[in-house]
């Protein structure tokens, strides 16, 4: 079965952030001390692998919350 | 940490060796009656090598590195005389962020590995959100 795209977005913050599910809806850069520089390119890293995409550099400068990237991602035809 | 580098290829590879020899500053009080080479020690000599991989590519010459990470593995003491052989490899390197493997030898025996992140965070500071 194939994974849904929402799930397949859910789990590179996960992952990249070690945290829950009912933590994402609020999660904005630096609100959570995973989510800094580092962990922030490694996020961005993750995302581009998991979806096959090459985000630009304004993207992945305005990428600065679980919500926003979503609507970021539709720039990339990637509905979630 | 590093006398020779021995083979590069930027954003890929870097090799060299380090000899430590008997008048090392730390080897009299590390330690007095057993000198042998600090673990900091050897990574930093595993990190300085992986940092070459990256400063070698085209526009990285004379940037800052910094360290984030190291996960490093130490498995045979290093002792006043020996050469401590170098080995990284570069796992990743995207937006200023370097993930990369190091191990270091020593008369073709494993001393230490590391599984390192390194940054030049001039390069990285551009890609992050501003607000």
């Amino acid at each position: 079965m194939k994974e849904k795209t929402s799930d397949k977005y859910d789990k590179v913050f996960m992952k990249s952030f070690k945290i829950k599910k009912d933590k994402l809806k609020k999660l904005k850069y630096n609100s959570i001390s995973q989510w800094d520089s580092v962990g922030h390119m490694s996020m961005i890293g993750s995302l581009e692998e998991a979806f096959d995409i090459t985000l630009e550099m304004d993207d992945i400068i305005d990428f600065s919350s679980y919500e926003f990237g979503k609507k970021i991602l539709k720039k990339y035809k990637i509905k979630i | 940490m590093i006398d020779y580098v021995t083979k590069v290829i930027p954003g890929k590879m870097a090799n060299g060796f380090k000899n430590f020899t008997n008048n090392e500053w730390f080897f009299p009080i590390h330690f007095p009656g057993h000198p042998n080479v600090p673990g900091a020690l050897q990574l930093e000599a595993l990190a300085q090598m992986l940092t070459v991989a990256i400063t070698t590519l085209p526009g990285n010459k004379g940037r800052v590195t910094h360290a984030i990470s190291h996960t490093v593995r130490f498995k045979r003491e290093i002792l006043p005389g020996e050469k401590l052989e170098i080995e990284t490899k570069v796992l990743s390197w995207k937006r200023g962020l370097c993930k990369g493997l190091g191990k270091g030898t020593v008369a073709g025996q494993v001393a230490c590995e590391a599984e390192m992140t390194i940054t030049i965070p001039e390069i990285l500071d551009k890609y992050i959100p501003k607000k």
